[in-house]
């Protein structure tokens, strides 16, 4: 048995799945904004199901951006923390928004669009065709209005799913023609990760997981400001040692 | 009980880790690596998202080179100490989340440590025959307060800052002086070269333990906003500002001493690196009380006090669970209640 452990936390309902390949054997969720809490007990618990341990784990997905910047670095601080101590563990990310359009495509034939909220009238989204053994990127995870995401679109999505598809749901009927599938069930899952496992493109293997950050989708404000103020990108640092 | 602990600490704009190793109450400091994240200077503070960034791409590696300069392999290290809080929540999520994982994974103990705890400690690294009594004036960017340590765990709050920190007065007071940051070393450098002649207030200096210091601060504005040569005057506006903070934390902690009784005081923080108030309070204390200051490493946001810290809790059988969060407004362990106190007893960072 290769054991995988994926886990999303680039929103507000986490979640956690241990699988065979792409068969997903245990998962969990939780919110209430306390992933940090919640997340390795949760591993745990998932891992207890199948009567498994994190010594037996071969492989670990992390779900990357966009999404919620802490959410994110909860994720993937506990993947470093994991895999210093298990180096051989392969880790792997996909996009959260591929895990949400995954679900989607359990209820509708042809492209589903994946949008979560981003704040300030945006969404971070993204649009894929998910067929029983082939993955089509259709649009790439973006950040801009829904109305960015409509004329980026080369196609027309038949269902959206996510927490952007709710808080723009007129403009999201006029695209797709039905109303969205939103959270509980219309948000990415763990699971889905696992469920990806096995298509082409849809995992990218990270070498170094201990040094690396996920996609964000966005640039830290005080960034943006910076440099919009002074027309050239921020001063890149790694620090000075003392 | 452990005999090599791994600190790490997150709460604020440095990535640090360190090992300790010994046995019994007198562990030894057998690495410490401190990374300080030189991209919030063009902000002239710091920027919690971006520091929380940072710390996620430089966490692993600090860990790695500390452990690499003691020369302890990971699998001998037998628990974890980390920063739970107070701090900037985002930068403390990294490291509490990475240091469970990985004592999870290790199947090692891991223990939350309170940030403020730690800078007590951190004297003890270098002197391991200081013992409580003391007096502590602990002095940084996010906090400025005295307590009364009657013993390792056990805390009285004699006073805090109303309002800003003393190392936050000294970054904003650079700031109004065009000074980098942080702004304590560029003041104090610059007073030197200056003289004490714009006659701040020394606000509450006269009332109890408390501390403020945005009055003055803002007195600093006035007085550069007069100034018709802020060239000629700045050395002499970093000096007399820097004077009046001073007169008050060695004022104030010598009452301090005065009411406790206690013979022995120590200084701890990132103000506390600021040479001119250590060795004002040791002058004024002399005689009266022994004034202990770390050396300036020990005294920046680090881990090795962190892991000293955990050390303590670790002896007592102490251990965080799974669940273990960051707190941002994470209230001191141990503290307890002043009858003759009029402020409350724990405080926000």
């Amino acid at each position: 048995m290769t054991l995988t452990l994926a886990l999303d936390t680039a929103t507000e309902i986490g979640s956690v799945a241990v699988g065979d390949g792409h068969l997903v054997l245990a998962e969990m969720s939780f919110g209430g904004r306390r992933h940090a809490a919640a997340l390795l007990p949760a591993v745990h618990d998932v891992l207890d199901v199948v009567g498994a341990t994190l010594d037996d784990l071969t492989t670990v997905v992390v779900a990357d951006g966009p999404g919620s910047f802490t959410g994110l670095r909860i994720g993937w601080a506990t993947v470093q923390g994991l895999v210093r101590a298990r180096d051989s563990i392969r880790v792997a990310t996909a996009p959260s928004l591929l895990g949400a359009a995954w679900v989607g495509s359990q209820f509708s034939s042809g492209p589903v669009a994946a949008l979560y909220d981003a704040l300030r009238g945006e969404v971070y989204g993204a649009v894929y065709q998910l067929d029983a053994d082939r993955l089509e990127v259709v649009l790439r995870p973006t950040l801009g209005t829904v109305a960015d995401l409509v004329e980026q679109s080369p196609v027309r999505p038949v269902l959206a799913v996510g927490d952007g598809a709710g808080v723009n749901r007129s403009a999201i009927e006029a695209w797709t023609g039905r109303a969205p599938l939103l959270p509980p069930v219309g948000s990415a899952r763990a699971g889905a990760l696992l469920a990806l496992a096995d298509l082409e493109g849809a995992l990218r293997d990270i070498p170094d997981p201990t040094s690396c950050e996920p996609d964000y989708g966005r640039a830290a404000e005080a960034q943006v400001r910076w440099e919009r103020q002074h027309g050239r990108p921020l001063p890149g640092s790694t620090g000075h040692a003392r | 009980m452990a005999e090599v602990v791994l600190g790490i600490e997150t709460s604020c704009d440095e990535t640090s880790a360190a090992v300790l190793v010994g046995d019994g109450d007198r562990p030894e400091l057998a690495s410490l690596v401190i990374l300080s994240q030189d991209i919030h200077a063009v902000f002239g503070g710091v920027v919690p998202e971006l520091a929380s960034r940072a710390h996620l791409r430089a966490l692993d590696p600090v860990v790695q080179s500390a452990l690499e300069q003691a020369g302890v392999p990971l699998d001998a290290v037998d628990a974890i100490a980390v920063t739970e809080g107070p701090g900037l929540i985002g930068a403390l999520i990294v490291g509490v989340c990475y240091a469970k994982a990985l004592a999870d994974a290790l199947h090692i103990p891991v223990i939350g440590v309170h940030h403020l705890e730690g800078h007590l400690f951190a004297p003890a690294l270098e002197n391991p025959d200081l013992e409580p009594p003391f007096v502590a004036l602990l002095v940084s960017g996010g906090h400025t307060l005295l307590l009364d340590v009657p013993a390792w765990g056990r805390y009285r709050l004699l006073g805090e800052t109303r309002d800003d920190a003393a190392g936050e007065a000294f970054d904003k007071v650079a700031t109004l002086l065009g000074l980098g940051y942080p702004g304590g070393p560029e003041i104090e450098r610059l007073a030197e070269s200056g003289t004490d002649r714009f006659a701040f207030p020394r606000p509450m200096l006269h009332a109890g333990c408390d501390f403020s210091f945005s009055g003055l601060k803002t007195a600093v504005l006035y007085a550069v906003r007069a100034s018709d040569d802020i060239a000629r005057d700045r050395p002499d506006l970093a000096a007399s500002f820097q004077e009046a903070v001073i007169d008050v934390l060695v004022q104030k902690t010598a009452r301090a001493v005065e009411s406790t009784g206690r013979r022995s005081v120590i200084l701890g923080g990132g103000v506390a690196c600021n040479r001119t108030l250590a060795k004002r309070l040791a002058r004024h204390l002399a005689g009266t009380a022994h004034v202990t200051v770390a050396r300036p490493r020990l005294n920046l946001d680090n881990a090795a006090m962190i892991a000293r810290a955990g050390w303590f809790h670790l002896q007592r059988g102490e251990r965080s669970d799974r669940t273990l969060e960051a707190s941002a407004t994470l209230p001191l362990p141990g503290i307890e209640p002043d009858p003759a106190a009029s402020t409350p007893v724990t405080r926000s960072s």
